[in-house]
């Protein structure tokens, strides 16, 4: 099971759809810290991403796996107390937005520090709850501002994304509150590529994973596009689409994309094997 | 082994609007951030801003991103 949901989901199916995930304001973990002890008010998020560096890299190059094994500990501590990630289906995500409010959507960090990307071409990213009037009430001090949105404009937005091939996920901000709902992709999305390149765990992977159904596949590949992952690839063998069941992230962009409904999702859970790869 | 990228920040002045580098990159390895961490006010300085190299173990050492720097900033040693 979900570690998340065995803490978190308090009776609800899974952790995310519980409404007293997304009860905490923002900025709390700061408030208690450096905040309280007299430092100047900061309305940015604490992030993770920073916490690599070139000592990791150097250990990974030179195979140097106590020093890796430590590091990685380390960092996902920290994420896993205050921000990290789980991919989850738009069916999923968008039962999310019916539960929060307000949303608002804003300028996507990793895009803008991987390709500097402008903040009409990148706002990709939603932030939910009351953390969201404190950004409104000082627009300068995050980039390019945020615009709220009513409940069926961030469908629309999240259902958009979805069809551009954009990976739903949602974030923490002070584990277990739940205050951003991610649209990503590699390479340029820190969480997937940490996770993915790293093998970091910064991203969870999703409660269901995507399953092809061989009679139904035509071999069409209109779905390998779709994985972020690399856990979809075709097989020119068998002239069919080929899903590495315990690399999937149970994202369901490539079923949402098959014209023949031969990928489906299915329960993590459902297979003992895969129950706790997360 | 790993490669070193060196950005001049005094000649690389506006990396937010030029971003050439940033795209230039066949593997993504380059990274904007300031040089005030996440800072009130600060953060959204553009003279504030400064190219590095972050995900080094996908550095080729193709030398495009020195090549197509108009500014003569960006070393790749290797």
């Amino acid at each position: 099971m979900c570690v998340w949901c065995e803490r978190y989901a308090d009776g609800y199916q899974r952790w995310y759809f519980n409404p007293a995930n997304y009860a905490r304001r923002l900025y709390k973990v700061r408030k208690e810290e450096e905040e309280a002890s007299g430092a100047e008010a900061n309305p940015q998020a604490a992030g993770g991403m920073a916490l690599l560096t070139r000592d990791f890299l150097e250990a990974l190059d030179r195979n140097d796996h106590d020093a890796i094994a430590k590091m990685k500990r380390q960092v996902e501590e920290i994420s896993q107390t205050v921000h990290f990630g789980q991919v989850v289906t738009l069916e999923d995500i968008l039962k999310v937005v019916d539960t929060i409010y307000p949303i608002a959507i804003m300028t996507c960090a990793c895009r803008r520090s991987m390709l500097g990307l402008p903040n009409e071409e990148n706002f990709t990213c939603m932030g939910m709850g009351p953390g969201m009037y404190k950004w409104e009430r000082w627009p300068e001090t995050y980039r390019g501002g945020i615009q709220f949105l009513t409940p069926d404009e961030a469908k629309d937005i999240v259902i958009q994304m979805n069809k551009r091939g954009l990976v739903q996920t949602l974030f923490t901000f002070g584990t277990p509150y739940l205050a951003g709902i991610c649209n990503c992709d590699y390479p340029d999305c820190s969480a997937i590529r940490t996770t993915v390149d790293y093998g970091i765990h910064f991203l969870w992977k999703g409660h269901q994973v995507a399953r092809v159904d061989n009679e139904l596949c035509n071999g069409c590949t209109s779905c390998i596009h779709r994985c972020q992952f690399k856990a979809l690839s075709f097989s020119p063998t068998q002239n069919k689409a080929y899903i590495d069941l315990f690399q999937c992230f149970g994202c369901g962009l490539c079923a949402t994309e098959c014209p023949q409904e031969a990928i489906t999702m299915v329960e993590r859970a459902s297979f003992p094997a895969l129950a706790n790869v997360w | 082994m790993l490669p070193t990228i060196t950005v001049d920040d005094k000649k690389c002045t506006d990396p937010l609007s030029c971003r050439k580098c940033l795209l230039t990159c066949p593997t993504h390895v380059l990274g904007l951030g300031t040089k005030v961490g996440p800072q009130k006010f600060r953060e959204i300085d553009p003279n504030q801003f400064i190219v590095a190299g972050v995900r080094l173990e996908r550095c080729a050492v193709c030398m495009d991103c020195v090549n197509v720097c108009p500014k003569n900033a960006i070393q790749v040693n290797f």
